[in-house]
């Protein structure tokens, strides 16, 4: 299963490193394979490093793109961690 | 003589002898390796990968259990990093490809990753450098075969002196935590990076951000720390050297003076009593509330247990924790309702493809809670459930209509049934207030005091809706103002409403733990402060030598003026 999702990054730090954390650990969880597409850059969300590389800042849209068995849920709770801004309350 | 200047970020001053305990970029060595000795440095380089992650597991285990503290996501963030393969690999890649040592691959893959680090430009997400920085050094350092961080690294004790290090990580400072320091300085770390959070939470004085002036400092230079003013004095001649031991001096005698005040009374020269409560955020905060000997807390603040993780806190875990501060103090707790949520209506910003730019106006708090009920039940629960076990009452924000009031009391009323039939242990007559910050309650303050049982105003957002400035603003938060007659109005307003209803009115905003603000808020009626525990025994202070009966005319002169030096003449006459 392939399921792709448009996702905006809201909160005002962007995509830091505690942000970063709890988005890898999250998507380490799944089987599916799930990658972040932002213009011509794309990180595997399940390496720290290439989530931080991509360099997301508050108004960055990505693209979501998750493959696998798990494909859905992945993209569901994904987008889910984005709209409650990792948590953060900011 | 000379000094150094940078972002201070601890209060008060600090005398000691220097130590320098890192320079950057220094002692790596780098030389060529053979290829028979290709995979014996490769495997150097994993047990050094290794042994890092150790490290700082370790130090994560000695953080308290609750991990809702900076430091504990600071470090996994930290982990994931030194676990990343694209960290380790790449190291590895080089150490085949061009014949090279573990350090000097580890090295030059570091720096290649801090150039594409560095062509962010944004100031959160570039800080992400100095993140990598701090995994780098510790693989580093346990490649010179080093056995734990930074700091222990250098064998030794630190009592009483100032750590002088090109950067701090959180691991780094709950290390340096047991070692009873007496300040530390670094070049590197702004007002927000994870060195200034560190240096907040070890109440200590610290200067970050130092950029390179560290280097002009040798282990054994005496410094002065000035963390108010962030400066730094190396090897300051006897007159600078006196002047600061006096000032420490005095400091500690303040501190000392405000000691005796713990037991005393909190009561006017005109034998009025106050009410001096705190404010405290994580469960542990309790204790210091208990040791300033506060009437109670006045605002249990719980968004912060929503914070940092990745599911909310469920009913049990909220009850647990809740029933841990109440078993710890018999003084009054009042718990405040979830106030999160200013980034949470995103929904509506989301599906017009705009970024919502005035959350403080936007569906949060009680309106995020009676939106989404599936949040606001478990704690409204465990709240109940928790108040069997201490005298608890429950203080709900961001109240602005009176029939947000009629669906609460509905709601409460749902919830207790449900406990009732569930045969659970609480408290059903808990006392339920309201948090006075958006202005249309102020104003109609007589219609909603007599549907709750307190009031608690709540100034810092008083005052910026009252105002219309965004305090997060910079170029507008010099508006910011506290003494505007509208906002001592509004407060008056309430306070009077309160006094007719015959129910309590606190306040629980900045205003109430700022000394300079004690006076004008007893002459407006205030009988109820709420503050961070530390204010405690300064305000008190203030209260003790304050007359009410002399204040309250001069105050009354500020309720009707605008002209900014009248302002300050009236309150220079109110606290003098």
């Amino acid at each position: 299963m392939r399921v792709e999702k448009q996702i905006k990054i809201t909160n005002k730090l962007g995509l830091h490193a505690r942000a970063a954390a709890s988005l890898v650990k999250m998507c380490t969880g799944f089987k599916s394979s799930i990658r972040l597409h932002k213009d011509e850059k794309c990180a595997d969300s399940k390496s720290i490093m290439g989530v931080l590389m991509l360099a997301a800042t508050q108004g960055t849209e990505l693209t979501l793109i998750a493959e696998g068995e798990d494909a859905q849920s992945a993209a569901e709770q994904v987008e889910k961690l984005f709209e409650d801004c990792f948590g953060e309350g900011e | 003589m000379f000094t150094l200047h940078g972002n201070g970020v601890g209060a008060g001053i600090a005398i000691g002898i220097a130590r320098i305990i890192h320079r950057p970029g220094q002692e790596i060595p780098q030389y060529k390796i053979s290829q028979k000795q290709v995979s014996h440095e490769i495997s150097r380089l994993d047990q050094a990968f290794a042994s890092a992650g150790a490290a700082l597991n370790a130090i994560k285990g000695q953080l308290p259990a609750e991990g809702i503290g900076e430091a504990h996501a600071i470090l996994d963030a930290h982990l994931l990093i030194l676990q990343d393969p694209v960290l380790s690999q790449g190291s590895r890649e080089l150490i085949d490809g061009q014949q090279i040592n573990a350090e000097a691959a580890l090295q030059q893959h570091a720096e290649k990753l801090h150039r594409t680090f560095n062509k962010i430009d944004d100031p959160y997400l570039s800080s992400k450098s100095a993140d990598l920085a701090q995994v780098i050094d510790r693989i580093q350092g346990e490649l010179v075969n080093d056995q734990v961080g930074l700091v222990a690294r250098h064998e030794g004790n630190y009592e009483g002196e100032v750590i002088v290090a090109n950067d701090l990580s959180p691991a780094d400072a709950i290390e340096l935590k047991r070692h009873r320091i007496s300040a530390f300085i670094t070049n590197l770390g702004g007002p927000v990076s994870h060195t200034a959070i560190v240096a907040n939470s070890m109440k200590i004085p610290a200067i970050v951000g130092l950029h390179g002036g560290v280097r002009y400092l040798r282990t054994g230079d005496l410094l002065v720390i000035d963390g108010m003013r962030g400066v730094v004095l190396v090897n300051p001649d006897e007159v600078a050297l006196e002047a600061y031991r006096r000032r420490q001096l005095k400091i500690l005698r303040r501190t000392q003076e405000l000691n005796l005040l713990v037991n005393a009374g909190a009561l006017t020269l005109d034998g009025v009593e106050v009410l001096l409560n705190t404010n405290i955020e994580l469960p542990e905060d309790i204790q210091e509330s208990e040791s300033q000997n506060a009437a109670g807390v006045g605002c249990y603040r719980t968004e912060f247990m929503y914070m940092n993780r990745e599911h909310f806190p469920d009913e049990e875990e909220q009850y647990g924790i809740y029933a841990r501060v109440l078993k710890q103090t018999s003084s009054p707790v009042i718990i405040r309702t979830l106030d999160l949520g200013s980034d949470k209506q995103v929904d509506g910003g989301r599906a017009s493809g705009a970024i919502v730019t005035n959350p403080a106006m936007g569906r949060r708090a009680i309106r995020l809670c009676l939106h989404d009920l599936g949040l606001f039940k478990p704690q409204l629960r465990a709240i109940y459930r928790a108040a069997v076990h201490g005298n608890v009452k429950m203080m709900i924000p961001m109240i602005s209509r009176v029939d947000e009031l009629d669906r609460l009391f509905f709601l409460l009323e749902e919830v207790k049934q449900e406990l009732q039939y569930q045969s659970f242990d609480f408290d059903p007559d808990l006392q339920v207030g309201g948090v006075v910050e958006v202005p249309a309650v102020a104003i109609a303050a007589d219609l909603f005091a007599p549907r709750l049982d307190f009031l608690s105003i709540g100034t810092n957002d008083l005052i910026q809706y009252t105002l219309a400035i965004d305090r997060v603003d910079d170029e507008v938060n010099y508006l910011y103002d506290p003494l505007h007659p509208s906002v001592l109005r509004l407060i008056k307003m309430t306070i009077d409403a309160g006094n007719a209803a015959n129910i309590p009115v606190s306040m629980c905003g900045e205003m109430a733990g700022d000394v300079g603000f004690t006076r004008v808020l007893l002459g407006l009626g205030l009988r109820d402060f709420s503050m961070d525990p530390a204010a405690v025994l300064p305000v008190k202070q203030q209260i003790r030598l304050t007359d009410i009966s002399r204040v309250r005319p001069l105050v009354d002169m500020l309720l009707k003026t605008t002209d900014p030096e009248q302002v300050q003449s009236i309150l220079q006459r109110i606290n003098h």
